[in-house]
């Protein structure tokens, strides 16, 4: 091992060491402008043809570039325009470009489809791409939101600036099937597994791209992205230079709906410097501000496990209602069995025959009085990013980046219950070696969940402060007092219940009332170990990954490229037991693997490629993850893509160690050993809770929990057509997976005692990960069509639909996805009087479907949105001025249940030296 | 041309944009539809009784006491036991002291109005109210009798509990009953409630049983036996006979040996040595000598408790055990065995037989309310039957 590592060192030393002696002693100087606008145009490359050499227009569109004689010819390039060479004879004369836009689509490279630059319509596997342009021209609000448009893509919005997108289906708040990577850094919650999306990481000045892969990308980017993942990357400081800002001014809540018509503040600022050749810096923050969308789901729901459905009923006709959104109700008690039979038996015997006969003699379920999550969530979402960093140039061919990037605010966010993420921070910080065929990366993620807290925890607990639902002077007691007292007057049911909950929550405090909020302040602040709701999730990631690609070696490879990698990480979950099993201390979990892809054209019009990954988590055996794709030719620009791949994911930090009561007497556990041991399930056996609550007793013995992989093929195709003017791309998939993950509700005699089926409600639940022994079979497909339109409008529309086929019964599968989705964008970037006008539309329609959660089960209605804008340049000041909507009609959606209802955000922004 | 296509796609450009945004509006959330309360129709309770002639002038005891708004409330549920106008007209007559006999109706309308006051009568309709819609085929034909609050609640002033309510006792055994009085017709359905017909009035009781054992002159033995029983025992407690008679709360039955069979036990066991003629003054000195120990005596009495209110035309037709306090000290006991005996559905005979009797004992039909009658003597906290011996357990 010690060996291995000085041999490391050495190799890395003799690259990054050997700065380059260069001898360059000519400098041309020019200007680059867009031939429509006039204006400047920055972040152009301007290479030396014939060499590797050279540098990018800065934000005028001006550049400077040593040469070692003259003449050269310049080779000026930027996506969407037309390739021009110039050739420079003399040093004093000023280079004078005017760019044209490009009329043929899909120019744009990509990297990530085969972690090397490549034509997008030559990727072998199924990716998408989104510039900086687009971006600019996109309606959304954030840039976030413009990944929505691509085909296949579902989303899952928790809340403003808390969203989730994927591929492939099993969307959900924390998806953790999908990747999502910021400059090649994971950017999921080290406790949590799942990726954070924009709330830290990239400001919208600072995007480059933003690459989609869709489907099972294991092979190259390790454990996870099951069903994809999402690249973004940010701008360099050497190539996108200047001081650039962008404010948007909005507004929500238009229709009072959910609360008062409210601002919507968005500011964000970039600046970054090229000081010299070989250092350059930037600095970005980004700042959003608004009152959220609420979650605001009042529909009764049947919380009797983790696969609950909504019922009829509310709280005036429901005396167990559970608002899906409304707090503290899931306290529950039938009261005939902890009351009123006691009544019946001891303290009044002469109403023992009343109380049999009511509710025909039925259980008498009740629950306490909630409080709607607009009552007990900071209604200000506030997220703040701040990053930067530092880039030097050690040679021509290496550049070594030490960045920064670091969020805070508060959110909402969706997991078993709605958590309200408080003062919640977390960083990423890296120090990154490039070089022409290597790469070394060592990057940390640090977690504070800050006052994030539990809403439902919090507000139970908040009851239980005012007034205990338990014992003789209990709120139960005394409901069960009062209401049998009103039947004895003669009362229906209802009312009965109605004036019983009247008189016990006579003084409940107001959530308005200093009362309610120093109670729940202090509730919400103490740790969930220590009877309070706060959670207190530290948790640290820890990587290290490098790959080098031997492509220059190919020629003396038989024509094979070669590109190897491998990485380590170490989580370290620290939530003090408010979350995972950790109280006794912080747990480590180990994982590293490695990877190697070989590629070669063996026909003209034929290239394979073929990689491999192995992957070993301390907790799991390795894993070997093949992939092998295929790209014929069949014209140029027109290319067929086949592939075969696999995927895996070793069950996540959470289906590992959480340890969490979700109320309603269910606890999510993990699928760790100890857990067996901890909770006795040798003595106390486990039964499978539906089968249970039909009747049948179907006893249920843990086993190790496996990690779950996919075998997926993919036939594809993406082409040009009517002179460059037609871009078509589409997909088919189909796969299986093995091991597949999801929960299963289990119930546990408390006594252990052998089950009976009144342990349904009397025994202790457990949801616990499980692995299917069927293979769950999964397929689907993707259309997409862009067509750009005379007068530089264009019009794209794309279709796409993913279907999960043989989910055993009782298994809580989490799929998510409606059975069709599409989008459609009508655009134009340039339009009118000097072509300063733009606009784009932007069309999407969701189907309806099943979505399951821990924190609510039900039917999803068909969700359509309009999103718009409208844009005018000024170039003297390198300046737009855009106006623009999301939900232009305010018509409310949501897309998972319990999750927060969208609404219409209307905003009007000026961008300062946007490119 | 090229100009004109172009133009053509633009405008087709256009309508398609105006087709999304028409088309861009989402359905609410799927609701599922809860039981919705409905007023229910017809006519409520009190206009109910109205309407049926051969009930007018217990209508008019509810107007007088002053529960037609409540009965009429159509948010409220509950059962209602009516007597027809026959019951009412023997139920005055009875009150009346033979007064009103050969009252028409009118007069008797006249005498509820002034000469009943409206608390009595608010007393008995509410005590004739039961909450819920209670039809007789949802009440159980078990032994003993089924106990039901009633609307009648005992407790006022600083010591009002809501929870309080004296009881009735409606059962199917033997019959159509409320207590022990024959439901000549069920099961009518008003707008918020059922109505049951009952051929006398149902009055409520105001006594507990030990007012009237302690009272009874023929019982003044019976009454020495329970204190003896009773002794060492605090009288404020619940483990005390006496506190569980003179109390609201417990439901009893007590089958209560006349004098005569208390003299007649004691004199056999004496041999004889204490004549059956002998004053009930030595009979009592008996009880409370060192000749008997108390616990003796204690199985004895609880041996005439049952845990339950019974009246006799819900006992079984064919003798059967039932369980009596004694089963709480010794859970394997027989019991004591019962029988009915029916003459034109009138109970005209009713026995009650211990383990160590060598014949049944008589309960003496009288169900004439206390503290004239001997059988089905109902009281706050159960009912009393007098009967000819005393049981034996063993």
């Amino acid at each position: 091992m010690r060996k291995v590592t000085s041999y490391l060192v050495t190799f890395l030393l003799a690259n990054v060491l050997a700065i380059s002696a260069f001898s360059q002693n000519v400098t041309i100087s020019g200007n680059v402008r867009n031939g429509s606008t006039k204006e400047g145009a920055g972040a152009v490359s301007v290479t030396i043809k014939g060499s590797e050499s050279g540098t990018f227009t800065d934000d005028k569109g001006n550049f400077k570039l040593s040469v070692k004689s003259l003449p050269v010819t310049l080779l000026i390039s930027s996506v969407g325009y037309e390739l021009q060479e110039v050739t420079v004879s003399k040093a004093s004369e000023l280079v004078q470009v005017e760019f044209k836009s490009s009329s043929s689509l899909g120019q744009e490279v990509v990297v990530s489809a085969s972690r090397v630059p490549q034509k997008i319509l030559e990727s072998p596997v199924s990716i998408e791409r989104i510039s900086a342009a687009t971006i600019r021209n996109s309606p959304a609000a954030s840039f976030y939101d413009a990944v929505l448009t691509l085909k296949g893509v579902d989303i899952t919005t928790s809340s403003l600036t808390f969203k989730t997108p994927t591929t492939r289906g099993f969307n959900s708040s924390g998806n953790t099937r999908f990747n999502q990577l910021v400059d090649g850094m994971d950017n999921q919650a080290p406790g949590l597994n799942f990726s954070v999306g924009a709330i830290i990481g990239l400001s919208e000045l600072d995007v480059d791209n933003m690459e989609l892969l869709s489907g099972a990308s294991s092979a190259l980017y390790g454990p996870g992205g099951m069903n994809g993942t999402l690249l973004m990357t940010s701008k360099n400081p050497f190539k996108y230079q200047g001081f650039s800002f962008l404010v948007k001014e909005g507004m929500m809540h238009t229709d009072g709906r959910q609360r008062p018509i409210s601002p919507y503040h968005n500011w964000n600022v970039r600046w970054a410097k090229k000081i010299g050749e070989k250092f350059a810096i930037k600095i970005n923050a980004e700042l959003i501000q608004a009152k959220d969308w609420q979650g605001a789901d009042y529909r009764d729901y049947n919380r009797a496990a983790t696969g609950g459905n909504v019922k009829a009923g509310s709280r005036a006709t429901d005396p167990n209602y559970d608002g899906i959104n409304v707090y503290g109700d899931e306290t529950t008690v039938e009261i005939r069995s902890a009351v009123l039979n006691a009544i019946g038996a001891s303290a009044a015997p002469f109403l023992k025959n009343f109380i049999d006969t009511l509710n025909h003699g039925a259980a008498i379920n009740v629950s306490r009085t909630g409080y709607t999550e607009k009552e007990v969530t900071n209604p200000n979402t506030v997220n703040f990013k701040l990053g930067g960093s530092l880039h030097y140039k050690l040679n021509t061919f290496t550049e070594a980046v030490l960045a920064a990037y670091w969020g805070t605010g508060n959110t909402v966010y969706t997991g078993s219950e709605r958590y309200s993420l408080k003062d919640f921070k977390m960083g990423q910080y890296k120090l990154e070696l490039n070089s022409r065929y290597w790469s070394l990366r060592a990057y940390t993620t640090q977690e504070n969940a800050g006052e994030s807290y539990n809403t439902t925890v919090a507000t139970r607990l908040l009851n239980e402060s005012w007034r205990a639902s338990g014992g003789a002077t209990g709120w139960f007691s005394g409901y069960s007092q009062n209401y049998l007292a009103q039947r004895l007057l003669g009362l229906t049911d209802s009312a009965a219940h109605a004036l019983a909950r009247a008189a016990m929550d006579v003084g409940r405090p107001l959530a308005t009332s200093s009362q309610f909020r120093n109670s729940f302040d202090s509730l919400r602040k103490r740790p969930i170990s220590l009877g309070g709701a706060l959670l207190l999730d530290k948790s640290d990631l820890y990587s290290l990954d490098g790959s080098y690609n031997f492509s220059h070696l190919s020629s003396k490879l038989g024509g094979v490229e070669v590109l190897v990698g491998g990485n380590y990480r170490q989580y370290v979950l620290n939530s003090e037991g408010t979350l995972f099993a950790d109280s006794a201390g912080r747990i480590n979990i180990n994982e590293y693997g490695g990877f190697v892809q070989l590629s070669r054209h063996i026909f003209e019009r034929v290239k394979l490629t073929a990689s491999g990954r192995y992957d070993k988590n301390q907790n799991f055996d390795g894993r070997f993850t093949p992939r092998v794709t295929a790209v014929i030719k069949l014209a140029e620009n027109n290319n067929v893509r086949l592939s075969y791949q696999t995927a895996y994911r070793f069950p996540s930090n959470q289906q590992q160690f959480i340890n969490l009561s979700i109320g309603s007497n269910v606890r999510l556990i993990g699928g760790n050993n100890s857990f067996r041991t901890f909770f006795n399930f040798a003595g106390k056996p486990l039964y499978d809770f539906e089968s249970l609550r039909k009747g049948v007793i179907s006893g249920y013995t843990s086993v190790d929990l496996k990690p779950e992989s996919l075998s997926s093929f993919e036939a594809g195709y993406k082409g040009l057509l009517l002179e460059g003017k037609l871009l078509i791309d589409m997909y088919g998939y189909f796969g299986q997976y093995k091991d597949f993950l999801g929960r299963r509700v289990m119930v546990q005699s408390l006594t252990g005692a052998p089950i009976v089926l009144a342990d349904t409600a009397n025994g202790y639940r457990y949801s616990l990960p499980v692995n299917s022994s069927d293979k769950v079979k999964t397929y689907g497909f993707g259309l997409s069509v862009d067509y750009r339109l005379p007068w530089n409008f264009t019009i794209g529309a794309n279709i796409a639909s993913d279907i999960l086929k043989d989910v055993p019964a009782n298994f809580v599968a989490y799929f998510n996805s409606p059975k069709y989705k599409g989008n459609v964008t009508i655009g134009n970037s340039g339009f009118g009087p000097a072509k300063r006008l733009g606009f784009n539309v932007a069309y999407r329609y969701q189907g309806a479907f099943l979505y399951q959660g821990d924190f609510a089960t039900g039917n999803l209605p068909v969700v359509q949105t309009l999103d718009a804008q409208f844009s005018v340049k000024l170039p003297s000041t390198k300046s737009v001025i855009k106006i623009g909507a999301n939900n232009l009609l305010n018509q409310y959606y949501y897309n998972a249940v319990g999750n927060s209802q969208v609404g219409g955000l209307y905003y009007l922004s000026f961008g300062y030296n946007i490119y | 041309m090229k100009y004109s296509i172009k133009r053509i796609k633009i405008t087709l450009l256009l309508a398609f944009s105006a087709m999304m945004i028409l088309s861009s509006c989402n359905k609410s959330l799927e609701q599922f539809s809860g039981p919705a309360y409905v007023a229910p129709a017809g006519l409520a309770l009190g206009d109910a009784i109205a309407a049926i002639p051969t009930d007018s002038l217990y209508y008019k005891l509810i107007v007088r006491g002053g529960l037609l708004a409540s009965i009429n409330n159509k948010a409220t549920t509950f059962t209602m036991f009516v007597p027809d106008n026959i019951a009412m007209r023997s139920f005055i007559d009875l009150i009346s002291g033979g007064a009103t006999i050969g009252f028409t109706d009118p007069q008797y309308v006249g005498f509820i109005n002034t000469a009943i006051s409206a608390s009595s009568a608010g007393s008995i309709v509410s005590y004739n109210m039961i909450p819920q819609s209670i039809t007789m085929s949802s009440v159980p034909g078990t032994f003993p009798n089924w106990v039901y609050p009633t609307n009648l609640n005992p407790t006022s002033g600083a010591g009002f509990n809501p929870l309080v309510r004296l009881t009735t006792s409606p059962s199917t055994r033997n019959g159509n009953w409320v207590n022990n009085v024959p439901l000549s017709a069920v099961n009518m359905a008003a707008a918020n409630g059922i109505i049951h017909t009952a051929a006398a009035v149902p009055v409520p009781p105001s006594k507990v049983l030990w007012q009237r054992i302690a009272s009874d002159p023929d019982l003044t033995i019976f009454t020495a036996a329970i204190s003896r029983a009773d002794s060492g025992v605090a009288p404020v407690s619940s483990a005390s006979l006496i506190w569980a008679l003179s109390n609201f709360g417990p439901n009893l039955n007590v089958f209560a040996p006349s004098n005569l069979a208390f003299k007649q036990l004691i004199s056999a066991l004496t041999g004889g040595a204490i004549p059956v003629i002998a004053p009930d003054a030595v009979f009592i000195g008996f009880l409370g000598s060192n000749n008997v120990n108390t616990l003796t005596v204690k199985f004895i009495v609880v041996y005439h408790l049952m845990g339950a209110r019974a009246f006799t035309n819900n006992f079984p037709t064919t003798p059967t055990s039932y369980p009596t306090l004694l089963n709480g000290g010794i859970p394997a006991h027989p019991g004591v065995s019962l029988t009915v005996t029916f003459t034109g559905g009138v109970v005209t005979a009713a026995t009650v037989k211990g383990v160590g009797n060598l014949s049944a004992s008589n309960i003496a039909i009288n169900p004439f309310p206390d503290p004239f009658g001997t059988s089905d003597q109902h009281f706050i906290n159960g009912t009393l039957h007098k009967i000819n011996q005393v049981l034996l357990p063993q």
